[in-house]
């Protein structure tokens, strides 16, 4: 018998402009310590299969139809306390954040008992017999040093990696026969990220769990999945095993998906955007056909007007496609035009032996004591080149990024355009930098003021120039075709945007002075794979029509591979390697460079 | 329903509007509408009940005090000295507390210590206590009591608004502006005052309640206008002899200011829930 039994699972969500269906037609198994790999962008419907068999819906969301049988119990006709019973023990769960996840007044230690406590009770144990013994134990399971002081902690004393690491410890402890793990390590670096996934398929070994692996990040699911299943729209466009589906996908959206990423070790290709996005719960209802004809690079008429059945198209290997097996006709771009030519010679910036200190405690009549971010950094960056400086957080790139445009002073050190001086902060100087040096901030939310129009955010350099409304709009209106956007969007409030459009206004604002250096922090972190490669386009199109230099602060490597000329690695404020990225991947240097890159989870498929 | 703004959507803001439109055409219209002199005295008809009680006379609706005043007149009257300070003192006390939250929440540093520590000082004093010194100081006067309140209350605004002003400074927006070429000034006003502005309204809105009940206190100890003036403390006042023989007259006032500061408060909580990101934020979601 299965462990998990999903049959044709549909939720609904009822709100005043009506009904919508969020999932529609889930239908899988899962079998005793297997890995289901759930993949999709966001918005698909990942996360609400987690709460449905957890019955933690949001307001308004219900199931309307099909069963969901675990071990034998009807999920969705079970009452309420035999299903707490359930959760917390044969059903454990690891959050996305896990600095949320633990209570921050309750120490490690206390949170562990309770959770000892309630495993207990489930047992029919009312008392736990010396807990701080087993507590230890449980944190020596997750390989954490010094566990008996650990006990004694607050969570906001530990890394993300280590408190992540706790709750992994606490959801084995009582040995459950499923674990949903959402985005586990999505909010961590990637050198911790391996480390999780490691301890994760250790313990799920060690205690013969079943896990739903929730993820956006196919190279992931790969390297975890016995099967998996990719969402799209809230419908199971593909199921089977991870092999069968990552190598032979049976799908256009798993193939496009696969292409979307660029490759981190291997060969140099384009990659695959997808056009538009995932339409939206409302646009679902008047929906004739396959819900991703819209966007499919095999569609044809049929797709249109016909609703795609599941196909068999290998042992146990599902797709709900017209045309499965036409899927590996779809073929990446090649690789972008900059590999194929030598970038410019002529310096245009540079940066020497730049630091930030920071006074962690003022003393009297002696030194302070400080804390550096960054120490002596140099870089140079010739015109139309892109640079990428990768490192883990707390690495000092931000901070970098913050020298490099003016938002703080260095401690020490000297920067230079184009041969003059531009280290001084005083007004001339500071006008200078801001003509040709422009910052991409990194969290689009943070970036774009909610109560500004688009266009009133994009032609924001004008407004200390002088410039009338008719020249403003002008300009917003060029701005926003240049960015791939249709000008109407100048109308409209940021929070009216999706993350991808938020990102490329927030590139265009960069861009109204015609800046020929752009410093950008982060700004495809936390988007889709489908978004993050139209935005990585977007700025090789920039360079080539622009001659732009960009430098491109990144945790994911293969994004700084696919983009960048050469690559900076930081590692605690200091610059341990920099070099060709063709060099630096192929061959790295520095220990740290070389850790990074092992961390890296693999490739997702052929491409 | 869709053309009307979010915050008049809320029953709680329209309850509070309603009120104080009638209270403020009351103040307006007093003039007008007050059926006597709200001091002229008939010593013939003092201590009446009101109309509806026995031995009310229609020709004084709410009865008259112990100095044959009438009581709907002087309420109505009274209306003018409450609304003016309210408006006048909340105002002017947003001006000063704001002003200084925003140079302190946006600059930091020293100025956000210094202007820390003046509030730190201010709110030891009892704002009652302090002003009535302030009143001694200052001479009885409708703008004296405006000044008073303004020195009193301006630290509940800065306060507030100072740890809104530290968080809207953080956000990437504001760091864009900079780099954008925005003045300091420039930042403030077009960057960070909209995302406070919500705040302040609504800060203000109560601060007008509190107002009230302030002048009504320093009315009541003869702090506040001339007595010849009506105001509603100093009919409190003058009510507490005849308390036992008629209760009317204490608390016909007492109610008038209590209606008021009711209507500013559920205006003031209406406004919050409607312009408040953070709740509407979590109850749309």
């Amino acid at each position: 018998m299965s462990l998990l039994d999903v049959d044709r699972l549909t939720v609904s969500v009822g709100n005043s402009k009506g009904t919508f269906t969020v999932l529609s037609e889930l239908t899988f198994r899962l079998e005793p310590g297997q890995v289901l790999g759930l993949v999709g962008e966001s918005g698909a419907g990942k996360s609400m299969i987690g709460r449905t068999i957890a019955q933690l819906l949001p307001k308004g969301f219900h199931v309307s139809n099909g069963t969901l049988v675990f071990d034998g119990h009807d999920m969705l006709g079970i009452d309420e306390r035999q299903r707490r019973a359930l959760l917390g023990r044969d059903i454990a769960f690891i959050p996305q954040e896990p600095l949320a996840a633990l209570n921050p007044v309750l120490t490690i230690g206390q949170q562990i008992r309770e959770h000892l406590a309630h495993v207990a009770r489930g047992e029919g144990r009312t008392r736990v017999a010396d807990w701080r013994a087993t507590a230890i134990e449980v944190l020596q399971s997750a390989h954490l040093n010094d566990p008996a002081g650990l006990l004694n902690k607050y969570p906001h004393q530990l890394s993300g990696g280590m408190c992540q690491r706790i709750l992994i410890a606490m959801a084995f402890l009582s040995r459950p026969k499923l674990l949903i793990a959402d985005e586990p390590t999505t909010a961590l670096d990637v050198s911790v990220q391996a480390r999780i996934i490691d301890l994760i398929n250790e313990m799920r070994r060690a205690n013969g769990t079943a896990v739903i692996f929730i993820t956006h990040d196919l190279r992931l699911a790969r390297q975890i999945c016995d099967e998996v299943l990719v969402l799209y729209a809230g419908k199971q466009v593909e199921f089977g095993p991870g092999p069968a589906v990552f190598d032979a996908p049976a799908h256009p959206y798993t193939r496009a998906l696969q292409l979307a990423i660029p490759p981190t070790m291997a060969e140099h290709r384009g990659l695959f955007t997808l056009p538009d996005r995932m339409p939206g719960l409302m646009a679902l209802n008047d929906m004739q056909g396959c819900r991703f004809a819209a966007r499919c690079p095999l569609a044809m008429d049929a797709c249109l007007s016909t609703v795609p059945a599941d196909v068999t198209v290998g042992q146990g290997h599902r797709s709900a496609c017209l045309r499965p097996m036409d899927t590996g006709t779809i073929q990446p771009p090649p690789p972008p035009e900059h590999r194929q030519r030598q970038a410019g010679t002529t310096p245009l910036f540079t940066a020497r032996d730049l630091s930030r200190h920071y006074v962690t405690r003022a003393r009297l009549l002696r030194k302070p004591d400080t804390f550096a971010a960054v120490r002596s950094a140099s870089l140079d960056l010739a015109e139309g080149e892109f640079l990428g400086i990768v490192g883990e957080s707390g690495s000092g790139k931000s901070t970098l990024a913050r020298l490099l445009v003016g938002l703080e002073g260095a401690s020490s050190g000297q920067m230079t355009y184009q041969g003059r001086d531009i280290s001084g902060m005083d007004p001339e100087t500071a006008a200078f930098r801001r003509r040709n040096i422009q910052m991409v901030f990194q969290d689009p939310q943070s970036a774009l003021n909610p109560r500004r129009r688009v266009g009133a955010i994009v032609t924001q350099a004008m407004e200390v120039m002088a410039s009338t409304a008719a020249d403003r709009a002008d300009r917003a209106a060029e701005l926003l075709s240049e960015i791939g956007l249709s000008p109407e969007m100048a109308a409209r409030y940021p929070s009216q945007m999706s993350g991808g459009q938020k990102q490329r206004v927030n590139i265009a604002r960069a861009l109204c002075n015609v800046p020929r250096l752009l410093i950008a922090d982060e700004i495809v972190s936390g988007l889709d794979v489908s978004v993050q490669a139209q935005l990585l386009e977007l700025l090789l199109r920039l360079r080539q029509e622009r001659a732009l230099s960009i430098i491109i602060i990144s945790h994911d490597l293969s994004v700084v591979r696919y983009l960048c000329d050469r690559v900076m690695v930081m590692y605690r404020g200091e610059v341990v390697e920099s070099g060709a990225v063709d060099t630096v991947f192929a061959n790295p240097q520095a220990d740290y460079t070389r850790k990074l890159l092992a961390a890296m989870p693999g490739e997702t498929g052929q491409g | 329903m869709a053309a009307l703004p979010l915050w008049l959507r809320n029953t709680r803001s329209v309850i509070g509007l309603t009120i104080l439109v009638l209270v403020c055409a009351a103040a307006l219209l007093a003039p007008v509408i007050a059926p006597h002199d709200p001091n002229e005295q008939d010593l013939l008809n003092t201590l009446l009940p009101p109309v509806w009680a026995d031995g009310g006379d229609p020709a004084f609706v709410f009865g008259t005090d112990s100095l044959g005043r009438d009581i709907l007149s002087r309420l109505l009257h009274g209306a003018r000295v409450a609304m003016t300070v309210a408006i006048s003192a909340s105002f002017g006390a947003m001006l000063l507390g704001g002003f200084l939250a925003h140079v302190a929440g946006y600059f930091g540093g020293w100025a956000d210590w210094l202007i820390g520590r003046i509030i730190d000082v201010w709110l030891s004093f009892p704002p009652v206590v302090l002003s009535l010194i302030l009143m001694v100081g200052l001479g009885s006067g409708l703008w004296n009591v405006i000044l008073a309140i303004i020195l009193v209350d301006w630290t509940r605004f800065c306060r507030v608004l100072r740890a809104e002003v530290l968080v809207v400074r953080r956000r990437d927006y504001v760091a864009a502006a900079r780099l954008l070429g925005f003045s300091h000034l420039r930042t403030i006003v077009r960057e960070i005052l909209p995302a406070t502005l919500p705040l302040l309204i609504t800060l203000m809105a109560l601060e007008m309640g509190i107002a009230v009940v302030v002048e009504a206190i320093l009315s009541f100890a003869g702090m506040s206008v001339g007595n010849e003036v009506p105001a509603w403390g100093q009919m409190i006042a003058d009510a507490r002899q005849d308390i036992y023989t008629s209760p009317s007259t204490l608390i016909l006032p007492a109610f008038a200011v209590f209606i008021t500061v009711f209507g500013f408060n559920i205006l003031g909580d209406g406004l919050r829930r409607s312009l408040d990101t953070r709740l509407t934020q979590t109850e749309r979601a």
